[in-house]
């Protein structure tokens, strides 16, 4: 009887993506292979989440930095519309650490799927261009293989993200020197 | 000492009836479904063996934690012989057809989906919540993680005259778990649908309760940010129409929400029963008015419900066990409301022929809808097998406290019937801290052996002195190297513990005293009268 495994992708962020940052430069995920990332999705017409988030994680990598743990901020647009590299790139001024990945309708699919987001867009009257697009509020922790060492939720304070992010750095840290 | 527990603590016999037929279906051969048949074709209504399976299981889990905490042994044998029943092609194989998506409702879509074997990769939450919410239950509740083990969850079938090479998709409690996660992650929340684009509140309560067990074997927060997720993915459409009841599902496709416009029972028990895990004081608030809409006060001073009709769709007659009576009792039960509950038994236990066979109780199947004199009789297998036992045996707020925290600290060092023989129903088993006792009531089966009747207390390894009183007259009494007993008793070290057996009344309470600090001297002064007058099992 052939096996057919439960062909369960358990862990998110293992998938490919094919993408264009925010300086309109073609990437993949082997881009970022080489130093641990952090992983948000979200759009730049987003009220409160994303611009809570934005900070929130901004201050966190700066934190980390400061201890000695650079970690790179990637933020992936679900808006392919709207969100030009332009757009992106004006609208990470105040969040350096970040960079801004956006593309086509199905570039984004893809890199939905990659880590198992959900994002949908959804009709508002009270939004700019009668829009709006709900989506999954996590940020995902990859190392430098760009494997997702874990996922924080929304909820979660900077000082609970720190907590989680440091003993994983360490331990990548203590493996990569082995 | 006074025991902990009164006797009003100890099982009915209707409820110790209900738990034999439980173990009596556990029992059945592979594939043999006897009494569990409803009027449903093909295992794809409410009346499914999966769901008569997995509500059996929760009404062990409750009754485990709530009335006979220190007996394990009584319930962890046929959970894992209703989770074996679970893995069985016969409870799954109904995906392979459902996953085609051919609902009416879903016929502008149903060229996208394509038949899939694999019962818990896409949607069928109604099938994959509760593999994955069982298999974790089972390690919270007896401290046991075979279904932690790789491969250790697997959905295989072959047949020698269809099917081709067969089929096989291995999981485990933590790789069924993530999946599931995921699945909600990407669903924004909503809940993962059960057939193909219908999200129903209902089946994914379970999955909730997955996530927490999880959550309290790991030590994650999944179970919260899940619900946390829930709730704001709801909110623009409510839980709850505009006459007050739970909607029934959300078109994933369109977003369009089916309500319960014609108020079927089924839908706000099963939920409120469920969401009660997590979001109490919200389904408390709904209860009083969705229930005056479905109860019917009856002349013979009964209560019963009012279902819903179905009407014909497309010129056909819906065939669905959806078990309203049976839900319904079931949610006054987590409710904890106990003049609606006595109502709905009292008027099972008149108009729904009661039946015992092999020591269980149960309320037989019955197609007909009413008798002659207007009253309800309909009882699908779920409504008789499952959940009318759910409802005796569950305790206000029951599901929600195994939902919460099923087990303090150091439970699983606390000593307990571990093992039990055919020949016994558990009555009461409650360890108290304070007094370090173990207390049990046994009852004996006059339709078994004797030599079956018998019970191993274990967990007792490490501990000092105790003593064992029957009657509260001390029988035997032992420590790490000695075992001194007296007549009515015989003690027989094995492996799991203490093996014993008795003799005298059908129903005898025991209590096993342990010596710790406060009752050291106590427990010696006891274990000094034991009298030993048989022929003792002393091991020195």
């Amino acid at each position: 009887m052939p096996f057919e495994s439960g062909t369960v992708n358990t862990m998110a962020g293992c998938g490919e993506f094919s993408l264009i940052d925010h300086f309109n430069r073609a990437v993949t995920e082997q881009v970022f292979r080489g130093s641990p990332t952090l992983v948000l999705f979200g759009f730049t017409h987003c009220r409160v989440v994303c611009p809570r988030a934005l900070a929130r994680y901004a201050g966190v990598l700066g934190q980390l930095a400061d201890e000695g743990w650079p970690v790179r901020g990637l933020y992936i647009s679900v808006d392919p519309a709207r969100d030009t590299p332009e757009v992106m790139r004006d609208y990470l001024q105040p969040y350096p650490a970040f960079l801004g990945l956006t593309g086509t309708t199905a570039q984004i699919d893809q890199a939905k799927a990659a880590f198992r987001v959900f994002a949908r867009r959804a009709s508002d009257p009270d939004e700019p261009d009668g829009y709006r697009v709900p989506h999954t509020a996590i940020a995902y922790f990859l190392d430098a293989q760009g494997h997702c060492l874990s996922h924080f939720a929304d909820a979660l304070a900077a000082e609970e993200v720190l907590d989680r992010m440091r003993p994983l750095l360490t331990t990548q840290s203590g493996q990569s020197g082995a | 000492m006074r025991a902990a527990i009164g006797l009003a603590d100890t099982l009915t016999p209707q409820q110790v009836g209900h738990l034999r037929h439980v173990e009596n279906l556990s029992l059945q051969p592979a594939n043999d479904w006897s009494l569990m048949k409803g009027i449903g074709t093909g295992q794809d209504d409410f009346g499914a063996y999966r769901f008569q399976l997995a509500y059996m299981a929760y009404a062990l889990a409750i009754t485990h934690v709530h009335r006979l905490p220190a007996a394990p042994g009584v319930f962890k044998p046929i959970f894992e012989r209703l989770i074996a029943k679970l893995l069985l092609p016969e409870s799954w194989l109904y995906w392979r057809d459902v996953s085609r998506g051919g609902s009416i409702f879903n016929a502008h879509l149903s060229d996208q989906y394509r038949e899939e074997w694999n019962p818990v990769l896409r949607d069928n939450i109604m099938y994959s919540a509760y593999v994955q919410s069982l298999t974790l239950l089972y390690n919270v509740l007896f401290d046991d993680d075979r279904y932690a083990q790789p491969g250790a969850i697997s959905f295989e079938h072959w047949s020698y005259f269809w099917g081709g090479d067969g089929h096989r998709f291995e999981y485990d409690q933590n790789t069924l778990n993530e999946h599931l996660y995921w699945k909600m992650v990407e669903s924004g929340y909503l809940g993962v649908a059960c057939e193909p684009n219908c999200i129903f509140q209902i089946c994914n309560q379970p999955a909730i309760l997955g996530f927490r067990m999880h959550d309290l074997l790991t030590g994650g927060d999944r179970a919260s940010e899940v619900t946390r997720g829930y709730e704001q993915a709801w909110q623009q459409f409510g839980r709850i129409g505009d006459n007050g009841h739970y909607h029934v599902m959300l078109a994933e496709d369109t977003h369009a929400v089916r309500p319960n416009v014609a108020r079927a029972p089924w839908v706000d028990a099963w939920c409120g029963a469920l969401m009660n895990m997590w979001n109490g004081d919200f389904v408390r608030a709904h209860y009083p008015q969705q229930l005056a809409d479905l109860l019917l006060h009856q002349p013979d001073g009964t209560l019963s419900v009012r279902s819903a009709p179905r009407p014909p769709v497309q010129g056909h007659v819906v065939l669905n066990d959806d078990s309203d009576f049976g839900w319904v009792a079931a949610w006054a039960s987590e409710m904890g409301d106990e003049e609606t509950l006595r109502g709905l038994l009292q008027h099972a236990d008149r108009h729904m022929a009661p039946r015992w066979r092999d020591g269980g109780l149960y309320y037989p199947r019955n197609d007909q809808a009413e008798d002659a004199d207007g009253y309800r009789t309909l009882v699908e297998p779920m409504t008789g097998n499952v959940l009318l036992a759910y409802a005796r045996l569950n305790v206000r707020d029951g599901l929600r406290g195994v939902y919460e925290a099923p087990w303090g600290e150091d439970h699983f060092d606390e000593p307990a019937i571990v093992a039990v023989g055919s020949g016994v129903d558990v009555l009461q088993a409650r360890f108290d801290r304070a007094t370090q006792s173990l207390r049990f009531t046994v009852q004996t089966r006059p339709d078994r052996p004797s030599t079956e009747a018998w019970i191993v207390l274990g967990r007792i390894v490490g501990r000092a002195g105790w003593c064992l009183l029957l009657d509260d007259v001390p029988v035997a009494s032992g420590d790490t190297s000695t075992l001194t007993c007296s007549g009515p008793v015989s003690l027989q070290p094995i492996d799991r513990g203490l093996e014993l057996h008795w003799s005298g009344r059908r129903v005898q309470t025991m209590r096993m005293i342990f010596e710790h600090d406060a009752t050291a001297a106590h427990t010696h002064e006891i274990a000094g009268r034991v009298k030993v007058t048989g022929s003792p099992l002393s091991r020195g």
